[in-house]
């Protein structure tokens, strides 16, 4: 009889967006939904993928009706983890009623948030709704640094809501982004992390895409800047081995794309208006939430990894590392 | 028993899996593997489950015996499940 126990199949590490490391084709439904709940965003962030903002949600984002019907289906289908991010998922008009319902059922729920709306009211609610974790994005410990990256964010403001999350009982995760004016605080930012009270701190490499395409000069690390980026991070990692994951994608995209086209993670990811991308980094759609259903998407997911302009894309990445730009020119197969 | 806090179990065809998703790592399981988990989760006691599942079915070798229990003792050791 086969081992009882195994770990995923042996994989390199994946980014903190795609937890889910183990292979879906085997799988009756995805293991980990990451919803991108609103396109909307009281912030404007240099390097934000998904070029949300203020004013910037979609125009056909889903309806009530809509919401509950995807939700019901993750639910009926047994999904065990989803995240609501954004855009920031907190401005969403149903956001607490949709964190109730996910939360009531069983399934566990990690928010992705700026932090911005973290009030202590807010924080009792999503602890008494039983939220797995927050995420907070803290890109610098300054203010200098995190107000530059983050257009009209305030690191204070955010600082005080992982406090805020702290004080009720909320678990805490932090994400770091790199840039080239950010990256030389990344050890301070994990030992904030830790003393804010996180238990896990990710981090990885920021991608040309969404908001960063235009302020890309402004932003990007140099390679030299990542080598003493990662070293640090490693350090970290067995600084606060036991205490606090730290937790750090080094992988270039390339590669990354190179592996999940052989090895589709558990995850599906599902964009405000419904539509259901294959993986953030590429532009390719495998279906539409509102005409769909979960499992047929699931079912088309799997062979849309298969299909060759997926193929073609990635290897035409290697020779042209600016086609992420058109992350957002959704391709559907 | 019982499962620990964030640990999420679902039924496979080829058996189930168990996600432990505060370290966010998942755990593939065989059939056998997965009817200990049913157990689990129905509330039985370690024991009990052990002898539940040799009660139903043929296990003249005790080989469903011997996997039950260290698949028990490893569970308990990777904390994904709680006496």
């Amino acid at each position: 009889m086969d081992s009882a126990l195994k770990t995923p199949a042996a994989s390199p590490p994946i980014p903190g967006k795609t937890p889910a490391a183990t292979e879906s084709g085997d799988l009756g439904a995805p293991l980990y939904v990451a919803w991108q709940i609103t396109n909307e965003c009281n912030l404007a962030c240099l390097h934000c993928i998904e070029e949300s903002g203020p004013g910037k949600a979609f125009r056909d984002e889903l309806t009530r009706d809509q919401v509950f019907a995807v939700l019901e289906q993750m639910l009926e289908q047994e999904v065990p983890y989803m995240s609501f991010s954004g855009g920031e998922p907190m401005v969403h008009p149903l956001f607490f009623e949709m964190v109730d319902y996910v939360c009531a059922r069983g399934a566990e729920l990690k928010i992705e948030t700026n932090g911005h709306y973290l009030t202590p009211e807010n924080c009792a609610r999503m602890k008494a709704l039983g939220v797995k974790a927050v995420q907070v994005s803290l890109d610098g410990a300054s203010a200098a640094t995190f107000n530059r990256m983050r257009v009209r964010g305030n690191f204070d403001v955010a600082v005080e809501g992982v406090r805020n999350l702290r004080a009720a009982g909320v678990p805490i995760e932090v994400n770091f982004s790199p840039t080239k004016f950010n990256v030389h605080e990344i050890g301070a930012c994990v030992d904030m992390a830790w003393e804010l009270g996180a238990y896990s701190f990710y981090s990885g490499r920021t991608m040309y895409t969404g908001n960063a395409v235009k302020a890309w000069r402004h932003v990007a690390p140099s390679e030299e800047q990542y080598v003493v980026f990662f070293d640090a991070l490693r350090a970290k990692t067995d600084e606060y081995r036991g205490r606090m994951r730290v937790y750090f994608h080094e992988m270039g995209l390339l590669e990354e794309l190179r592996y999940r086209l052989h090895h589709p993670a558990a995850l599906l990811i599902v964009l405000p208006n419904g539509l259901v991308k294959l993986i953030n980094a590429l532009p390719f759609v495998c279906g539409d939430l509102r005409k769909e259903s979960l499992a047929d998407i699931w079912a088309n997911f799997q062979r849309a990894w298969q299909d060759p302009r997926v193929a073609k894309f990635v290897e035409d990445l290697a020779h042209d590392p600016r086609k992420t730009a058109a992350l957002h020119q959704w391709v559907y197969l | 028993m019982r499962l620990a806090k964030y640990v999420k179990f679902r039924e496979e065809k080829f058996g189930g899996v168990l996600f432990e998703t505060r370290s966010e790592k998942v755990f593939t399981l065989n059939p056998v593997a997965t009817a200990v988990v049913r157990e689990i989760v129905a509330g039985h006691a370690a024991p009990e489950i052990v002898r539940r599942l040799t009660e139903r079915f043929r296990d003249p070798d005790h080989a469903i015996q011997k996997e039950a229990e260290a698949f028990i003792a490893e569970l308990r050791a990777k904390g994904l499940a709680e006496d």
